[in-house]
Order: C-alpha cells, then structure tokens, then sequence
C-alpha cells in the first residue's frame, strides 16, 4: 500500500560551514596586525581641527579631563594620574631624558579650562620637549558653523 | 606468509582549532579601540645660548578671551576677520611671527580653534605664517615682569 502513496522526499536543510575557519583566521590576521596597545584610555572629548598630523607611535601621552585632571604615560606604560604640576615637569625631564626627540601628545578635553593645558605646555618648556601634538578629531563641513 | 604491519596514523587533532578562533577573535574585538591619531603639531625652539627677542609691534599679537572673544593687535575680531589681517601684516613683512596668547579661563577648544585656523592660512590666504608661538603664562609673566609691569 505504501508503495502506491509514494514515498514523501526529505529536503535536509544545512548551512555550508567549511569555509568558517578560513574568514575566522583572516579575521584574527587582521586584528593581530591592526591591534595597538592604547596606553591611555582617559575618555575625553576632543576639539575637532581641519589640521591634523598622525602622531607617531611611541610618542608619551599627556591626558587632560575636563575637570583638570592629568594622567600620563611614556607610551610604554598605562597612563597614572598625577597629583601636581612638579610631577608633570619631572614625568616630562625624564623622558627627555631617555630619548631627547620623543614627541609629546596632550590628549585634552575641549571643554577644559585652558589654565589646565597651560600648565601642561608649560612643564613641556621647562623639560625641554621639542614636539608636541595636540590630539584632535576631524572636522568636517557640518562642524564648520561650531 | 606475511605478516601484516600495523599502520599507525597520526594526525592532528583539529576539531577544538574553531573554537580557540573564535575565542581568540572574540579577544581581539573586545580589547580593541579605535583611538584618533592625529593632531595640531607643533615644535618648540630649540634651546640656545641666544634667544631671539622678539618685539611686540615686530609680531602680530592674537589673543583669545574667555568666550571665545578674539582681539588681534588689540582690535576685537570675528573667526572670518583674522586671516584677512594677517595676511595685510605678512605682505609687509612675511617673517612676521604670530603670538598666540590664550586667556587662562577660556576654553581649549576656542585657543585650537584659532590655532587651527592659523594653521590653514596657506589654503585661506595663500600666505604661510612661519612661526606661531604659543607662550604660557608664566613666558607671559616674565615679560611683563621685564617691563615692569605688575599684572
């Protein structure tokens, strides 16, 4: 009797899944290659500038948050928080020190208030930085009326 | 009558390789940041036995108050008004520098915002500005000091 019923055909359903570690190997190629140690992670809001030059990698890094607290880092260690102004001067003396071209970046809030950045340029001064960048994002059209 | 070799196969156990990718891939993802690299640049003078003196008529003074009010050699300007100036000054003297001096209760962003815009006068005005300082506070102090001028 089943014979003539006939016999229902099965459609299996499956998804192709060989080619799956190939993309998951390209995909950790790609962040292994792309993947940068951020040695400060101080969240910030920065100006936007129409000038911006790319800040090399080893460069120390100087935070400012808006509320004027400072954090810095040679760039080979996380950034530490810092208590007072001497401390900036002698953080800065130091890394000269070690390497008498390492650009600085000061990496400031934009709504900070410019005595706190002033501060910061000034002990670069006095420890005889040569380079310093001003880290920014950039500005586009619609920025432009800001 | 031989006797048959036992054949011992190795292989590489592969079948946890997937699961270690993702893991690692999830790693990555998660410890990942994309931060902005770039910025204003810009190089202190080199430190020398003769520092150059620099009189205030001999450079152009642009000063940003608190507010984001902006005077050039005195006279209250707008964004749009300052390049036009600057570039009248450089035609007359093209070494001329520009001091770019940031009151200490105005915001970072109003002092680059100026210093940006300065920075784009070879686009604006065709004209290169050679040398922006920026001196801090205490420069300024000094200065004035010497003049004997108490602030």
């Amino acid at each position: 009797m089943s014979l003539l019923r006939g016999r229902a055909r099965k459609v299996e359903a499956s998804i192709f899944t060989a080619s799956m570690a190939d993309i998951v190997f390209l995909l950790i190629v790609f962040f292994v290659l792309t993947y940068n140690v951020q040695v400060d992670r101080t969240q910030v809001n920065l100006p936007k500038t129409w000038v911006r030059k790319t800040v090399p990698k080893t460069a120390a890094y100087i935070s400012i948050t808006k509320d004027g607290v400072i954090r810095v880092s040679s760039g080979k260690e996380m950034s530490l928080p810092v208590g007072s102004d001497e401390e900036v001067v002698t953080f800065a003396s130091n890394v000269v020190a070690e390497t008498p071209n390492k650009a600085f970046v000061i990496k400031a809030d934009k709504d900070t208030k410019y005595e706190h950045v002033d501060k910061v340029l000034d002990a670069l001064k006095q420890a005889k930085a040569r380079v310093i960048y001003l880290l920014s994002e950039q500005k586009t059209q619609g920025d432009s009326n800001q | 009558m031989k006797l048959e070799k036992k054949k011992i196969e190795s292989e590489i156990f592969t079948g946890s390789m997937a699961d270690i990718s993702f893991l690692l891939i999830i790693y990555f993802m998660v410890t990942s940041v994309f931060s902005a690299t770039r910025g204003l640049d810009f190089a202190l003078p080199k430190q020398s036995t003769s520092t150059p003196q620099i009189k205030q008529e001999d450079s152009i003074d642009v000063h940003v108050m608190q507010g984001g009010q902006i005077k050039v050699d005195g006279k209250p300007m707008t964004m749009d008004q300052i390049l036009p100036y600057i570039a009248s000054k450089l035609k007359e003297n093209p070494d001329k520098p520009v001091i770019l001096r940031t009151d200490p209760d105005a915001t970072y962003n109003d002092m680059i915002q100026v210093f940006d815009l300065l920075r784009r006068a070879p686009d604006k005005i065709g004209m290169e500005i050679k040398t922006i300082s920026i001196p801090t506070q205490r420069e300024i102090q000094n200065v004035w000091a010497l003049f004997g001028v108490q602030q």
